[in-house]
């Protein structure tokens, strides 16, 4: 009878450690290249626009760079992209449509917040600010 | 009924129908549906469905939106089977644009639809379980199916929406590390499964709710057009991936799987068989893996369509879904239908609710795989004491309502 | 009958005297071009041949031509016998769309219909359980609005 496996498999998990993984103590385990949270190198980036029409929940906006940050020439018109991440859908659209492969993609999982995100500051860092270096370079590892 | 002394000249007898709607105030569940059964004591004698929960405004959506956007779109349609809408649309396109996918790629896409059916199968058995009351196996098969949202992480990036299907192949590939560790899982998942397989043919609680519950005929089930293991389970041989063998399906070990006697019990079981039939798929696409190109370059994929339409089927974990897409030239498409297997499965049914207990209710709606994790909340009206009470899906289905 | 080059397939040979034309959607579904009043008489004929088992019926498409002035609805039929889908178009008048309700002979087209009613104005005779509201929600059903007609307006 299956009643007897049962009776043993119960007994056996009233004394082993819990299957539901006690986070923030533990870290979940998650894959290394899991879609997570993602922002353009604006290093790359030429402004052609092309994530901010393709995005299907229409979370991308292109907005100008702001005075003080070293512009590379290939991005003439100085605009770069700006993901708004609770719009984002996570899908990656963005990052395969890129003709120059600008994106840098992450593994982040965290992403709840109180207050609006969105990749500006993120973005932003990758460029040289007037003498000084990207403050926070590329944290991701760059897939393709 | 007792007659009141002198004043009364006549006595009007009002059965006890009790209103009880089965109902879903989930705004996540893909197909919520209200069920209104009127009951006399115990047993059912009238049912009728109510829609329009959670309307799909998808399809106009749709058309205002390109092709591409539409794939995500048509997605998230449902959170479960989602990389089977994806792939039935983008099919949909290639056929329009008259392009095939590369080998490789048809292997991928058919891997992920299994590990999906492995895993949607597993929640609506454990929902089933649930009801009739067996809360520890509900638990311990969402545990193990932990492990095949693992697989799917591994394979895609995400463990529930799956964006991995696009036009002209998949979006990522497996590498030798990948496989293996896929292999691990499969190898973990495979007794876990058949254990459950023994549980439920053997247990007293779940045979005695349910054998001979639910019982449909084979002419019931072509007449009213219900579709996947409910058609499966009463003898008609009908599966999409054996009509139309889309992708990697006509080369991979698969075989339909029917039973005859076409009860609660019977769509179980066939859906254990299926898990089972998915193992050894997936298990053979590991191990044979064409080589060559999977993912194409997403900025070659032409913008503008041609004109032109396609029909496509796929096999969903809950029945044959159909997509009808039709592209006037242009960006936008012209006009996208979706035919989801709930839709016929529990509109069409309602009728075969009459003559069971109210407890079995829940049990035969699980047994048809409707979203069901969202009607939780059931409204009890006690017509003759004009009460509500709000009574669970559960403690309804243990008759305590 | 049809005077186009296609041969009539052997799967519609139940039907050939209604038919106006043959055609092939992709992938490989054969449609037949009907008039609205003999669908219900073509599903009969395809039911008789294949039997109560022997076929389902699975879909319910309707579309708007706007241009032409019709809207246009494909009865999609799966016979298992044959492992082919069957597709019947037809077309009715988009001031006056009125067809012949298929609910007798399959009442697997519940559904399909109810939705062409609600969401295109699509009035199927003979079926009673007709009514708006039934997807699509309240503040848009009550408006008189058909959401997917081409000049909706949602």
């Amino acid at each position: 009878m299956a009643k007897v496996p049962l009776l043993k498999e119960v007994v056996k998990l009233i004394f082993s450690k819990p299957a539901t993984i006690q986070y923030p103590r533990e870290e979940t385990p998650v894959e290394p290249d899991a879609r997570g949270r993602q922002y353009a190198d604006l290093s790359k980036c030429i402004g052609c626009s092309l994530c901010m029409i393709e995005c299907p929940p229409k979370a991308i906006r292109m907005e100008k760079i702001p005075e003080g940050y070293e512009v590379p020439k290939r991005n003439a018109r100085k605009i770069y992209p700006v993901v708004d991440y609770f719009k984002c859908i996570y899908c990656y659209r963005c990052v395969t449509v890129c003709p120059t492969k600008a994106y840098v993609v992450t593994n982040e999982y965290r992403l709840a917040s109180d207050a609006p995100v969105n990749s500006r500051e993120l973005s932003l860092s990758t460029l040289k600010k007037a003498g000084q270096e990207p403050s926070q370079g590329k944290e991701g590892v760059n897939r393709r | 009924m007792t007659e009141e002394v002198s004043k009364v000249d006549k006595v009007v007898e009002i059965p006890m129908t009790v209103e009880i709607p089965v109902g879903p105030q989930h705004p996540a569940v893909h197909e919520p549906i209200l069920i209104k059964v009127y009951a006399e004591g115990e047993y059912v004698v009238k049912a009728e469905a109510y829609t329009g929960y959670n309307h799909r405004g998808i399809e106009k959506l749709a058309e205002k939106k390109s092709f591409y956007q539409d794939i995500f779109l048509c997605g998230r349609v449902c959170g479960i089977c989602n990389a089977v809408h994806a792939d039935c649309y983008v099919r949909a396109l290639e056929h329009i644009l008259d392009k095939e996918p590369p080998p490789r790629a048809k292997y991928l896409r058919t891997l992920v639809m299994e590990l999906e059916r492995l895993h949607s199968h597993m929640l609506i058995l454990a929902v089933t379980a649930e009801i009739v009351g067996f809360d520890t196996l509900f638990m311990h098969m969402m545990r193990d199916r932990e492990l095949i949202m693992k697989a799917k992480e591994i394979v895609t990036g995400n463990r529930v929406l799956a964006d991995y299907i696009m036009v002209g192949g998949v979006r990522r590939d497996l590498n030798t590390e990948k496989i293996d560790k896929l292999k691990k899982i499969l190898a973990k998942v495979e007794p876990r499964i058949r254990h459950y397989w023994r549980v439920f043919e053997e247990d007293v609680t779940l045979n005695k709710r349910l054998v001979d519950v639910g019982r449909l005929t084979p002419a019931q089930v072509t007449s009213h057009g219900l579709l996947g293991p409910v058609a499966r389970a009463s003898g008609i041989a009908t599966d999409s991936r054996y009509h139309d063998a889309y992708d990697a399906y006509a080369e991979v070990p698969f075989r339909i799987v029917t039973r005859r006697e076409g009860d609660c019990m019977a769509r179980s079981l066939v859906r254990f068989e299926e898990m089972q039939v998915s193992l050894e798929i997936c298990r053979y696409i590991l191990n044979h893996l064409p080589g060559g190109e999977a993912v194409p370059d997403e900025r070659r994929l032409p913008r503008r369509f041609p004109e032109g339409e396609a029909f496509t089927t796929v096999e969903a974990p809950r029945g044959e879904l159909t997509y009808y897409v039709m592209s006037k030239g242009g960006v936008n498409p012209y006009r996208v239908k979706i035919r989801t297997p709930s839709y016929n499965n529990v509109i069409n049914t309602v009728p075969f609710y009459v003559g069971h207990t109210i407890a079995d209710v829940p049990a035969i709606l699980a047994s048809y795989d409707p979203c069901i994790s969202c009607m939780e909340r059931v409204t009890v009206i006690d017509s003759r004491r004009g009460i509500r009470r709000k009574v669970s899906m559960r403690d309804l289905a243990r008759g305590e309502a | 009958m049809s005077s186009d080059p296609l041969e009539i397939p052997d799967v519609l040979k139940p039907i050939e005297n209604l038919l106006k034309g043959v055609a092939i959607m992709k992938p490989g579904r054969v449609v037949a071009l009907l008039e609205s009043s003999d669908v219900v008489k073509a599903y009969v004929a395809l039911k008789a041949r294949y039997g109560e088992t022997g076929l389902y019926f699975s879909t319910l498409v309707a579309t708007d031509l706007k241009e032409e002035g019709k809207i246009r609805i494909d009865y999609y039929i799966n016979v298992l016998e044959k492992n082919q889908y069957v597709v019947l178009r037809t077309h009715v008048p988009r001031d006056d769309p009125r067809i012949e309700s298929l609910l007798k002979e399959a009442p697997a087209a519940l559904p399909g219909e109810c939705e062409a009613y609600d969401l295109l104005g699509v009035i199927f005779e003979g079926n009673p359980h007709l009514r708006r509201a039934f997807f699509v929600p309240e503040e848009v059903a009550g408006k008189g609005i058909f959401p997917l007609r081409k000049d909706a307006g949602v």
